[in-house]
């Protein structure tokens, strides 16, 4: 871990925008304790440069532990209209080794190695759009991130963002929340501690997303559009909700891989032995497979039935090139696909590994 | 089959030309005309099809088809300009669509042969491990990019005095720094013409006071000449004092540094241009309705605002380089009696709109001068179409340049074998 001098932004910078394809160190410039078990990390670009990303998506970092280096994903939780930094808010994982050592290690002026913005967990664009924002534990960060936009747009908003969390003090981002609910018109906040340990005087419901919680806390969930990220049982359970409530699957967004169990999941190196696999489903031909973790996309999917063009099978051709609803891959490919096109959210299934469950829209 | 009445071969009627007139009839309508003036002009010499700003990153790539021709201008992974002719050299099948696309390699849609952006063919399924890939790479095409400007020349000889053209103009664009721009605004007008009436009509402003009161807010159409004779004694001393401002002017500029007398290639040449700093009229800033800049941001290192108006005409564009911005016509024939002009409108490449630039300021006077320009050239073909049309004689005082270029076009036609 390289702790660089914390060089005076040069003012004549300001306006330079970070360039993916050529930035990759971020220093910390802030670390604030969100909760007992939650920090949001401040960081910006050394040369001063400004962050141009959408409310939504994440970064790669490539973290170096001391005896190996690991990468994760974690989204911006900052909003996209304050341009000098971008955040990201970590729960600690009792055993998670990044987690762990974002907490314990990582302190303001040291620099670390991150890829982005990548992602394309963004909020459809359009007037007059409803939303719901269902967010579980650490997965309220990107919906958080897009909940500021909105607020810092200053335009008419409607928005429900329900936000489940194991306690009333595990609840991030919390007085914001309220501060957004009393400010933002057109935004209401519902909390939903699973239990009220700590808060007995906890005025509102406690428990588990259900059919009915939703069905009374948002009686027009059908017209809206929802954004989901959370641990992967929460997704499920949400995803299922609103489809029975009659949201049109694609009205349902979600994003998976910053939930807690997989967050400090190990990646496997190529030909390791599997002992994990991944969910993915193909959205226009209604199918799901599992990919075992160090299998590609394309080949689990031609073995299992699933048909997608493709050629070269080397992430060289891009006829494969794919767009990722949802998750994270572990892509190696040969030039087939270009950065601003992964940053737009496609992919090639031929070179590319899950990370995570996916959605792909093939 | 065989026409009735036996028409005059292309020589003879490139043959019947008379000096200072236009052009006989058939050398504007027919359609076997029309496919040597493709071959001849738009294969044979060098043209105008785009600029680097087409493709400003990586992995941009802009198809121009041209008659039966179609070409890929593409920015590859080490920031280079590449030409390639739209061609997989599997069965022939077109790589990309025309206009703009974003491609990682070239990959033909038909079989998946894959070439690197330089061309290179590197995958080719089910052909074989005993496949020399090696010369079936793209074909390039030969380009000068002049200043940000592409030209190419689709065949195996281009003429060599496209030198002058570069020495002319890298140094008089260079200020403007066309290569950091953006295409603000682009349009295309299919003009019911031929392609010739289209350029001819380019290049007098003999039409332009009764035709295109926008442009002459800044335009002025005296500097493409004028009879002494038919002005008032009052529009006379005007003109005369224009002129004396235009020496005073020119030399001025050339003496900051700017080069701005008028270079002329237009007859006895391959390539044909010319170029001159022109005076903008009224608040002489920029050609938008009231003459100011429409860009704050200006071009390149310009630091002010009155440095007029760089034209420069090719066979086949005109363009207009000021300081806030340029505007860049791209003439490309589809027919004997059709004809595509595609207009650009260039802003500094980090100018925003609506912030440093008004896009209707912006674009204003030309939209309406090349819509009033596709009514006239419609006029002409019509008029010319009809039986009773003979060639008419130019004038000395305003159209000397429409005689220069039609002699450069028997020229050229000539020297190509008809």
């Amino acid at each position: 871990m390289a702790i660089d001098d914390h060089r005076p932004v040069d003012a004549t910078r300001l306006k330079e925008n970070w360039d993916p394809e050529l930035d990759d160190r971020l220093l910390c410039v802030d670390i604030h304790q969100e909760t007992h078990d939650v920090k949001t990390f401040t960081f910006v670009s050394p040369a001063g440069k400004h962050f141009d990303f959408h409310a939504g998506q994440y970064f790669l970092f490539d973290l170096d532990l001391g005896d190996a280096v690991e990468s994760r994903c974690y989204s911006i939780s900052s909003s996209p209209h304050r341009k000098n930094a971008i955040s990201i808010t970590v729960k600690r994982v009792a055993g998670g080794r990044i987690s762990n050592w974002l907490h314990d290690t990582l302190t303001p002026n040291a620099t670390v190695q991150a890829k982005g913005p990548l992602g394309a967990f963004l909020r459809p664009s359009g007037a007059g759009r409803k939303f719901l924002f269902l967010s579980g534990g650490s997965g309220i960060t990107p919906v958080m991130s897009i909940a500021r936009d909105l607020a810092d747009l200053a335009e008419p908003a409607d928005v429900v963002f329900v936000h489940a969390a194991r306690s009333p003090r595990d609840i991030i981002f919390r007085d914001e929340l309220a501060l957004l609910a009393n400010r933002v018109k057109g935004f209401r906040l519902f909390l939903l501690p699973e239990d009220i340990v700590g808060e007995r005087s906890w005025p509102g419901l406690s428990g588990r997303i259900s059919k009915s919680y939703v069905s009374l806390a948002v009686p027009d969930v059908a017209e809206r559009i929802v954004m989901c990220c959370g641990p992967a049982p929460f997704m499920k359970a949400a995803r299922d909700i609103v489809a029975e409530l009659g949201v049109p699957a694609a009205n349902y967004l979600q994003e998976s891989f910053d939930e807690p169990p997989l967050e400090d999941a190990p990646i496997k190196d190529d030909g390791g032995p599997e002992t994990q696999s991944f969910r993915v489903d193909f959205a226009k031909q209604a199918r799901t497979i599992e990919v075992p973790a160090g299998q590609t996309v394309l080949s689990h999917a031609k073995r299992q039935g699933i048909r997608l063009p493709s050629s070269c099978a080397n992430g060289l051709c891009g006829t494969c090139k794919s767009k990722l609803v949802s998750g994270t891959v572990d892509m190696h490919h040969n030039g087939g696909i270009r950065q601003r096109e992964i940053d737009a959210g496609w992919f090639l299934p031929c070179c590319s590994k899950p990370l995570s469950d996916l959605v792909v829209d093939r | 089959m065989m026409s009735q009445v036996a028409s005059p071969s292309i020589s003879a009627l490139l043959d019947a030309r008379l000096a200072g007139h236009s052009l006989p009839q058939g050398l504007y309508t027919r359609p076997d005309v029309f496919e040597a003036d493709l071959d001849v002009l738009f294969r044979k010499h060098w043209i105008y099809v785009g600029l680097e700003c087409d493709v400003p990153e990586p992995g941009d790539a802009s198809v121009v088809e041209l008659g039966t021709s179609s070409i890929i201008l593409l920015r590859d992974d080490d920031g280079q300009i590449r030409v390639v002719h739209n061609v997989c050299r599997h069965r022939g099948s077109r790589l990309l669509p025309p206009g703009p696309s974003v491609v990682s390699k070239l990959v033909c849609p038909y079989h998946q042969w894959t070439y690197e952006l330089n061309g290179e063919l590197v995958h080719a399924p089910h052909m074989g491990i005993d496949f020399d890939k090696s010369c079936r790479n793209l074909k390039p095409v030969t380009f000068r990019s002049i200043g940000g400007l592409i030209y190419v020349c689709l065949s195996d000889n281009p003429p060599d005095d496209i030198d002058r053209l570069v020495e002319v103009m890298e140094r008089r664009l260079a200020p403007y720094d066309i290569r950091n721009t953006k295409i603000a605004f682009q349009t295309e007008v299919i003009e019911q013409g031929n392609w010739k009436l289209t350029l001819e009509n380019n290049r007098e402003c003999y039409h332009c006071s009764s035709n295109h009161p926008e442009l002459c807010v800044s335009f002025i159409d005296l500097d493409f000449g004028y009879d002494p004779q038919s002005l008032s004694e009052e529009d006379r001393a005007d003109a005369e004092r224009h002129q004396a401002l235009y020496a005073e002017r020119t030399e001025r500029w050339e003496a900051e540094g700017y080069p701005s007398a008028a270079v002329e290639q237009l007859v006895d040449c391959a390539t044909n241009f010319r170029t001159q700093r022109l005076i903008i009229a009224g608040n002489g800033e920029s050609q938008t309705p009231d003459a100011t800049a429409a860009s704050a941001k200006l071009l390149g290192s310009m630091t002010r605002k009155d440095l007029g108006d760089t034209h420069l005409w090719g066979h086949n564009c005109w363009n207009h380089f000021m300081g806030d911005h340029a505007v860049t016509s791209l003439v490309i024939p589809l027919s004997a009696d059709r004809t595509l002009v595609r207009t650009k409108w260039l802003v500094h490449k980090d100018a925003v709109e609506g912030v440093d630039y008004d896009l209707e300021k912006l674009t204003n006077v030309w939209i309406a001068t090349t819509d009033q320009d596709s009514e006239l050239v419609a006029r002409s073909h019509a008029g010319i179409t009809d039986p009773a049309y003979e060639p008419g004689c130019y004038s000395a005082f305003t159209e000397g340049h429409l005689d220069k270029f039609s002699t450069w076009y028997i020229e050229r036609m000539r020297a190509h074998g008809y």
